[in-house]
């Protein structure tokens, strides 16, 4: 089945991955002890994303990211929020070799040119400005 | 990495979901994830009040007052939005957030606010293009030190919170408590492990996203690197008359429970700061 890993970066319906995987496609949430474990969080931090992940009515799946993942697609297309996370980007390469993997970004709060000055915020915040501080409904009309 | 295609789940063994709960209350739900996490250790068995879900974070962005937000959120008791753990974990978009506070404020009432914003998607776009930069210095500290002059681990006293600074301990005791920290407090505390305590900045990152709620490597580590002075020009550091005037009754800034801070900038940058040239 055509899936949407529903990650911790992106713990929501509302997303341009969940949107574009179509409504045919199972959104899922893998609740991956090992990792967490390796990233040290405390008990808080996984109540709190477990909260955030209950409260889609979405399954929980417990285990390994990929392993997870990579049985239950069965080969078909797999969703994702695009991040800069290394694991969970890892493990989407690892199933791209074998899945069409389609990541997609989040919304972006500024449109800020590629070759833009990145080395330090004001730089970067007077090349964001002028779109940052448009409304949405505004950027789309414009 | 490694190859995970080789530990491929047979069809036969399609791993099944966690069956569906309505949990009576939050106590049976924090069982529930604690089944599901043996390796956290006793001292890390903490609950925030602050709750995960879409509901918490629209009711917060209700109140949200820009204005405000604006000319207290330096304050520890300003009115700064406790939204950013449903940002990072995309409970709710930035944008939303953004064209909220647009919807209700001016637009240059708004700035400070979404400028805040822009932060996140600063670090964001660095963690995207320079994925080293989130644990390796970006630049040589500026402190008169070299890296290896800053201790590898937090001390005991700090991970206890009992550093015998009174505000310190009290930031400690917060973070801990409620995986929340106003971001001056964060900076306050950030300076003493970098600068008085003189240790890695790595160090103190990696305890910072074991408990923020919304701890997130990129804003987190590099803003660490913007106090260790590793990515700024200059260290970030502070003094006790500083802490008093943006911290509320709550915080104790006696001097006499707060030797360390109770300086002038001046003797104090000597202190920290022994090989850099004097500001006098």
């Amino acid at each position: 089945m055509t899936l949407v890993w529903v990650h911790e970066d992106a713990i929501s319906l509302d997303h341009p991955a969940v949107h574009a995987a179509g409504p045919s496609a199972t959104p899922i949430f893998i609740w991956d002890t090992a990792e967490h474990d390796r990233r040290c969080y405390t008990l808080k931090r996984r109540v709190f994303i477990y909260e955030c992940a209950h409260d889609l009515n979405i399954p929980i799946y417990s285990g390994e990211s990929y392993e997870i993942l990579a049985a239950l697609s069965g080969g078909h297309d797999i969703y994702a929020a695009a991040t800069a996370d290394p694991y969970i980007s890892g493990v989407l390469a690892e199933l791209s070799r074998d899945h069409a993997v389609e990541t997609l970004d989040s919304p972006s709060l500024a449109e800020v040119p590629a070759n833009t000055d990145t080395g330090r915020f004001f730089r970067f915040w007077n090349r964001a400005r002028k779109s940052a501080l448009t409304h949405s409904e505004d950027r789309l009309i414009s | 990495m490694v190859n995970m295609l080789d530990r491929r789940v047979p069809a036969e063994a399609q791993p099944k979901s966690l069956d569906r709960r309505e949990f009576t209350d939050r106590k049976a739900l924090v069982e529930s994830v604690l089944a599901l996490s043996p390796g956290v250790s006793e001292s890390d068995r903490v609950i925030s009040d602050l709750r995960g879900g879409r509901l918490q974070a629209t009711e917060r962005l209700a109140v949200l007052d820009p204005a405000k937000y604006g000319s207290t959120r330096n304050h520890l008791d300003g009115a700064v939005t406790r939204l950013s753990p449903y940002i990072r974990h995309g409970i709710i978009n930035v944008t939303d957030v953004r064209d909220q506070a647009l919807e209700i404020a001016s637009v240059k009432t708004a700035e400070k606010f979404i400028q805040q914003l822009t932060w996140r998607e600063y670090w964001q776009r660095l963690y995207r293009e320079f994925p080293d930069y989130i644990w390796n210095d970006v630049e040589p500290y500026k402190t008169g030190f070299e890296a290896s002059d800053y201790a590898d681990e937090l001390p005991k006293d700090i991970l206890n919170g009992s550093t015998g600074v009174a505000c310190i301990d009290q930031f400690i005791a917060e973070l801990k408590q409620t995986g929340y920290l106003h971001n001056h407090a964060r900076l306050y505390l950030a300076g003493y492990i970098c600068h008085w305590r003189r240790v890695k900045w790595q160090a103190g990152a990696r305890w910072f996203l074991s408990h923020l709620l919304d701890g997130d490597p990129a804003s987190n580590n590099l803003s660490w690197q913007w106090v260790a002075s590793t990515f700024s020009h200059k260290p970030y550091y502070f003094n006790l008359e500083n802490v008093a005037r943006f911290s509320g009754e709550n915080i104790d800034t006696s001097a006499q429970a707060n030797a360390a801070l109770a300086e002038t900038y001046e003797l104090l940058y000597e202190k920290l700061f022994p090989n850099l040239e004097s500001k006098q």
